[in-house]
């Protein structure tokens, strides 16, 4: 399981990173805008992408765009981690298909329950 | 300063008041040579004061740069003195990304290092645990006895080490966290720079309007600031009252579930 995380502060990315450690992923990879994020995703072999908002250059919610248009990526669940909490904000990353969303601040609570939620999902197929 | 400009127009109209009805009354007596002249004295004042105005506008301009001039005594920021507030504000808010940023990776270090040294410690002391027990039982072995022995005292001098360490890491995230202290007075001082920002720029306007209400100059209605992008995104919610800005994750879920997720 190789996990992509995209934030444009570093802090926030290792934070993520440190808790995804605690729940036993380990193998992780970084980028800090879409536009960054797309080449590691078009190189393959990432299986779960979780990806700030508000970012410079590419945000992640035409990020979201992107993969779900790409027949290569579509398939990828994606977990929206951002401070960006406007009801239509959130209507927008459903319609666009984000398998979760967790606000920050958040705990690391919430970051494994949405996370095993999604792949649960996943696991039962539908 | 203000009260003297606004005598200064509130005169004009006066004289333009008077002025007209001198005029009216000059025009139906005929007598239009001092027509003429009560309309050369308006078109006079009205000169005097547009001048006097671009004066008064002038120097509340000269008053705001110089206000904007950076303070001497700046504590954090040494800069050369034409350096504006406004760059000295950015430097500040630079500081503060920093701060926070550094105090993150500082805490975030001590806590790398010392969650390992938590784990070893609870793990020699399951281990131990276990075989204590099976002492207490009187069920070891003479050489497991004496491996245990050894084990006990390598395990006592770990935990005073360890303690010491973890002692030293949370100690150094403690001392970390000054950077509220810091960031909170660079912010305030920001703030305070904003505002007073603000007040000089309201006092602009209020004199650029009286210009252009004297010179008859008008304005096409600017068109509203442009409505920021959902996509770009709006950072952090600041005002909780805002009822389309959700405040929390079980809201965020409620609306997620609602949408069928």
């Amino acid at each position: 399981m190789k996990i992509l995380i995209v934030d444009d502060f570093s802090t926030m990315r290792r934070i993520i990173k440190n808790l995804l450690r605690d729940l036993g992923f380990t193998n992780t990879v970084e980028a800090d805008d879409g536009t960054t994020a797309l080449p590691i995703l078009q190189a393959g072999s990432i299986d779960f992408l979780i990806t700030d908002w508000n970012m410079p250059g590419m945000t992640g919610i035409e990020l979201l765009r992107v993969v779900r248009a790409d027949e290569k990526l579509k398939s990828i669940p994606i977990l929206m981690v951002t401070a960006e909490a406007k009801r239509d904000q959130i209507i927008a990353a459903a319609q666009a298909g984000v398998n979760g969303y967790v606000v920050k601040p958040f705990t690391a609570v919430a970051l494994k329950e949405k996370i095993e939620k999604i792949f649960e999902r996943i696991d039962g197929g539908s | 300063m203000s009260e003297n400009s606004t005598s200064q127009f509130d005169s004009f109209e006066k004289a333009m008041k008077e002025g007209a009805a001198d005029l009216l009354q000059s025009v139906e007596s005929g007598k239009f040579a001092e027509a003429m002249q009560t309309i050369q004295e308006l078109s006079e004042a009205r000169h005097k004061s547009f001048y006097n105005e671009v004066g008064h506008l002038t120097r509340s301009l000269h008053d705001a740069i110089r206000d904007f001039q950076i303070d001497t005594v700046d504590q954090i920021v040494t800069k050369d003195e034409a350096a504006s507030k406004i760059t000295d504000a950015t430097d500040r808010l630079n500081y503060v990304i920093e701060m926070t940023s550094r105090a993150a990776n500082v805490t975030m270090d001590m806590i790398d290092s010392s969650v390992p040294v938590a784990g070893n410690l609870q793990e020699q002391a399951r281990d131990l645990r276990k075989d204590w027990g099976r002492l207490i039982q009187r069920d070891l072995t003479p050489t497991e006895f004496r491996d245990l022995y050894k084990r006990m005292d390598t395990f006592l001098k770990d935990t005073d080490e360890n303690a010491t360490l973890l002692h030293s890491n949370l100690n150094s995230i403690l001392l970390e966290q000054g950077y509220q202290d810091l960031t909170g007075q660079v912010i305030t001082k920001v703030t305070d720079l904003i505002r007073d920002v603000e007040e000089k720029l309201v006092h602009l306007v209020a004199v650029a309007g009286r210009v252009d209400s004297i010179s008859g100059i008008e304005h096409e209605e600017k068109r509203k600031a442009e409505e920021a992008n959902d996509d770009r995104g709006h950072g952090p919610a600041i005002n909780s009252e805002n009822p389309e800005v959700l405040s929390n994750q079980d809201e965020v879920d409620d609306l997620l579930s609602s949408l069928g997720f």
